[in-house]
C-alpha cells in the first residue's frame, strides 16, 4: 500500500469519526463547549492550511489571508441576509468571489517584471486595508451599520447553531485538508516547490510559474473564503473592525511557522496548539497575558525550531506521542484541571517542549530543515 | 472651497514631514540591512507614550523628552541589530521575529496606557494649540516642528551618507555586503551602528505624533500603509526621496479627506501604496546607479 492511499483511508477514517463527536457529546450529555472549541479549531486548521497551500508550498509570503476571509464573510453576510438567499447557496458563492478575488490579485501582482517577495507580501497587506476601507465606506457593504446574522436560517439537516457550526466547519477544514495534501503530492505541489527553491531555476526547467502560483493563490483565497462565510454565522453581528482587523492574518502566519511550513499538515498541528493556548488563556482572564506568550512563543520558536514542530517531533515521534499520551494520562486521572481541554492544552504545550530539547541527532536523522518528505517520498510514487 | 482646499494642501505638506519621519527608520533598515523590522512601529508608539508620561507627570516640555528618546531609541536599535547578529537571522526570520516583537509591545502599551485615547494635557503641551496664519492659511506649529525635523534629517543623512567615511560604507554594503567586508569594511559594526541611528528616527517620530494627535495603541495599524507606502514611494533607503513621499502621501490623503468624506484619506493612501508597489517598485525619486 503506498502512503498515498494510506493517508487517503486515514481521511476517510477521520472523516467518519469526527462527524459523530457532536451526537457523542450529546449522548454523554457532556458540556457542549467542547464541540465549540473543536469547531473553532477547525476554523483556525482551515485557514492557515490554506494560506500554507499559498505562502508554505510556493514562498510567497502573504499577509492577505484577513482579505480573503473579509470577502467571504461579507459576500455570505449580504446574500443571505440583505438579497435573502438560502445560507448554503451564499456560502460557496462567498468562497467563490474570494477566489475571484486573490486570481485578480494575482494577475496583476505575478505579471510585474520585477517579481519579489517584499512587493506581494506588502501588496496582499494593503489589499486587506482597501477593503476595510471601501466596506467603511460603501452603505450596501456595510456602511459602518454591520450585519446581523443572528437568526439566518439554517437547514433542518444540519441540526442546532453548534451542531451545524461543526459540521460546516469540519467539511470545509476537510476539504481544505485534502486540497493541500493532495496538492502537496502532486505535480503542481513539486512545481510550486520548486518555485519556492529557486524560481528562476524552477521557470527554466520548464515549471509553468505562472499558472501555478495563481492556482496556489486562487486556492488558498477560496478556502480562506469558504471558511469566513461560515464563521460570518459565529461572529453574529459582523462589523469591519472585527472581520478587517489584524487578528487572523497575524494567527495563520503564527500557527503555520509553528507547526511548519514546508508539510502540508504543518500549520494544522500549529493551529491546533495555539489555539487551544490562547482559547484557554482567554478564559483564564489573561487576554493581556495571552498576546505576550504568543509574540515569545513566536520569536523562541523561529530561532530554535526551524523547520517547525511537526518535522522535528516526526523525528522523534516515539517520545513525542509518549510525553503527550502520559502527561494527558497523569492530568485527566489525578483530575489536576477543570476540564478535558485543560488536560489536552497541557499536554500539547509539554509535547511542544520536546521539540525544543536538542537531542543528539543520530545519523540516520535528517539534520534540521531539511525537507523529510520531498527527500524520501519519490520511491513509493507512481509517475503522475 | 479653495481656501478649504489650500488649507488642506498646506496641512497635508506639513504631516507629509512627520510621515517621511516615521518611515525613514524602516526605509534605512530595509534599504541596506535588508530587514524589514516591524518592530519600528512599536517603537514610535513607545516614543509617542513616553513622550506623553514625561509631560504628563512630570511637565517636561515634549521636545525636551527628545533627548531622552534619542539615545533611547538608539540604544534599541543597536541591542535588536546586536540580537539578529548573534541569532544569525535570514529575511524572513526577520520579519516573524519583528512581528513577535510587535505583539508583545502592542499588548504591553494597552497594559500600560489602556485602549483609552490619551493626549498631553495642555498646560504641558504649548505647541498644540499654537498657530500662525499666513494669508488665509492656518500653520499648525506642531505639525511644522515636525516637518523642519524631518527637512533637517533628510539634509543631515544625505551629507551623511555622501561625506562620512560611515556613509560611504553604508553604501558600500547596500552594494554588496560580500565585497566591502572583503575591502576591509566592519559590516557588524555598520549594521549595528545604522540600526540605532534608524530606531532614533522612529522614537523621535513618536515625539512628533505625542505632540499633536491622541494616542490610542491601535494607532500602529493605521500607521502600516502610511509608513509602507512612504517608504515604496520613496525608494528604499532613500531619505531624501521619503521625504518627497510623504509629503504626496500627505496632500493626497488630506485632500482626498477634505474633498470626499474623511473615510477616503486611508483608503487612497492604500490606492498609492499598491499603485507604487505595481508600478515604481523602486520608488519615484530613485535614479539609475544611486540608493
Amino acid at each position: 500500500m503506498t502512503s498515498r492511499t494510506k493517508s487517503l483511508i486515514g481521511f476517510a477514517v477521520a472523516a467518519v469519526v469526527l462527524n459523530l463527536v457532536p451526537t457523542v457529546v450529546d449522548a454523554l450529555d457532556a458540556p457542549g463547549f467542547y464541540v465549540t472549541f473543536m469547531f473553532t479549531a477547525f476554523f483556525w486548521i482551515a485557514q492557515s492550511v490554506s494560506w500554507n497551500i499559498l505562502t508554505g508550498y510556493s514562498g510567497y509570503f502573504s499577509f492577505g489571508q484577513g482579505a480573503w476571509f473579509g470577502i467571504g464573510v461579507y459576500a455570505t453576510g449580504i446574500l443571505s441576509v440583505k438579497h435573502g438567499w438560502p445560507f448554503l447557496l451564499a456560502l460557496p458563492v462567498g468562497g467563490l468571489l474570494a477566489g475571484f478575488g486573490g486570481l485578480l490579485l494575482g494577475m496583476v501582482v505575478f505579471r510585474l517584471r520585477k517579481q519579489s517577495g517584499e512587493i506581494f507580501a506588502l501588496t496582499t497587506l494593503a489589499i486587506a486595508f482597501v477593503l476595510a476601507s471601501l466596506a467603511r465606506l460603501y452603505s450596501w457593504i456595510d456602511g459602518g451599520r454591520g450585519i446581523f446574522m443572528t437568526g439566518t436560517p439554517l437547514p433542518e439537516f444540519l441540526g442546532d447553531f453548534r451542531t451545524a457550526m461543526f459540521r460546516m466547519t469540519f467539511a470545509v477544514a476537510f476539504l481544505t485538508l485534502l486540497t493541500a495534501f493532495l496538492l502537496y503530492e502532486s505535480r503542481v505541489g513539486w512545481g510550486l516547490f520548486a518555485i519556492r527553491d529557486d524560481e528562476q531555476v524552477a521557470h527554466g526547467l520548464g515549471v509553468p510559474i505562472f499558472r501555478y502560483k495563481m492556482l496556489a493563490l486562487g486556492t488558498n483565497a477560496f478556502f480562506g473564503g469558504l471558511m469566513g462565510g461560515v464563521w460570518s454565522l459565529q461572529i453574529g453581528f459582523v462589523t469591519v473592525d472585527d472581520v478587517f482587523n489584524i487578528r487572523v492574518p497575524l494567527f495563520v502566519i503564527l500557527m503555520a511557522v509553528l507547526g511548519g511550513m514546508k508539510h502540508w499538515i504543518g500549520p494544522a498541528f500549529g493551529a491546533v496548539i495555539i489555539y487551544a493556548l490562547t482559547d484557554r488563556l482567554n478564559s483564564a482572564g489573561l487576554e493581556d497575558l495571552n498576546q505576550v506568550i504568543i509574540g515569545g512563543l513566536l520569536i523562541v520558536l523561529v530561532l530554535a525550531v526551524r523547520e517547525g514542530i511537526y518535522l522535528r517531533l516526526r523525528t522523534r515521534w516515539k517520545t513525542a506521542m509518549g510525553v503527550f499520551l502520559l502527561s494527558m494520562a497523569v492530568w485527566t486521572v489525578f483530575d489536576l484541571a477543570s476540564s478535558l481541554i485543560w488536560d489536552f492544552s497541557y499536554a500539547s504545550l509539554i509535547t511542544v517542549g520536546v521539540a525544543l530539547i536538542p537531542l543528539g541527532r543520530r545519523l540516520d536523522e535528517p539534520a534540521p530543515g531539511t525537507i523529510v518528505e520531498e527527500a524520501k517520498d519519490p520511491s513509493d510514487r507512481s509517475p503522475p | 472651497m479653495d481656501d478649504v482646499l489650500n488649507q488642506a494642501i498646506v496641512s497635508g505638506i506639513l504631516i507629509g514631514g512627520l510621515y517621511a519621519i516615521m518611515s525613514v527608520g524602516i526605509s534605512l533598515t530595509w534599504g541596506v540591512l535588508k530587514i524589514i523590522n516591524l518592530a519600528h512601529f512599536s517603537f514610535i508608539l513607545l516614543g509617542a507614550y513616553v513622550t506623553y508620561q514625561l509631560s504628563t507627570s512630570w511637565g517636561w516640555d515634549p521636545l525636551l523628552t527628545l533627548i531622552v528618546i534619542i539615545p533611547g531609541g538608539f540604544l534599541a536599535g543597536v541591542i535588536m541589530q546586536m540580537f539578529f547578529e548573534l541569532a544569525k537571522v535570514d529575511e524572513f526570520q526577520s520579519l516573524i521575529i519583528s512581528f513577535g516583537i510587535f505583539i508583545i509591545f502592542q499588548s504591553l502599551t494597552r497594559t500600560i496606557w489602556s485602549a483609552d485615547f490619551r493626549r498631553i494635557a495642555t498646560e504641558s503641551n504649548r505647541y498644540e494649540s499654537m498657530s500662525f496664519f499666513i494669508g488665509d492659511i492656518a500653520i499648525q506649529v506642531a505639525p511644522l516642528v515636525a516637518f523642519l525635523a524631518a527637512v533637517a534629517a533628510a539634509i543631515g543623512m544625505t551629507l551623511l551618507l555622501s561625506r562620512t567615511y560611515f556613509g560611504k560604507a553604508v553604501r558600500a554594503i547596500v552594494d554588496d555586503p560580500e565585497i566591502a567586508r572583503a575591502f576591509g569594511i566592519d559590516v557588524r559594526r555598520v549594521a549595528v551602528l545604522l540600526s540605532g541611528l534608524a530606531m532614533a528616527f522612529s522614537t523621535a517620530a513618536g515625539v512628533f505624533i505625542a505632540m499633536f494627535q491622541s494616542l490610542s495603541p491601535n494607532m500602529t495599524f493605521g500607521w502600516l500603509g502610511i509608513v509602507f507606502s512612504v517608504v515604496i514611494l520613496g525608494g528604499l533607503g532613500n531619505t531624501v526621496g521619503a521625504l518627497g513621499a510623504g509629503v504626496i502621501v500627505g496632500v493626497a490623503s488630506g485632500v482626498a479627506s477634505t474633498e470626499w468624506g474623511p473615510l477616503t484619506g486611508p483608503l487612497v493612501t492604500f490606492l498609492i501604496l499598491i499603485a507604487a508597489l505595481l508600478f515604481r517598485p523602486q520608488g519615484l525619486f530613485t535614479r539609475r546607479g544611486s540608493t
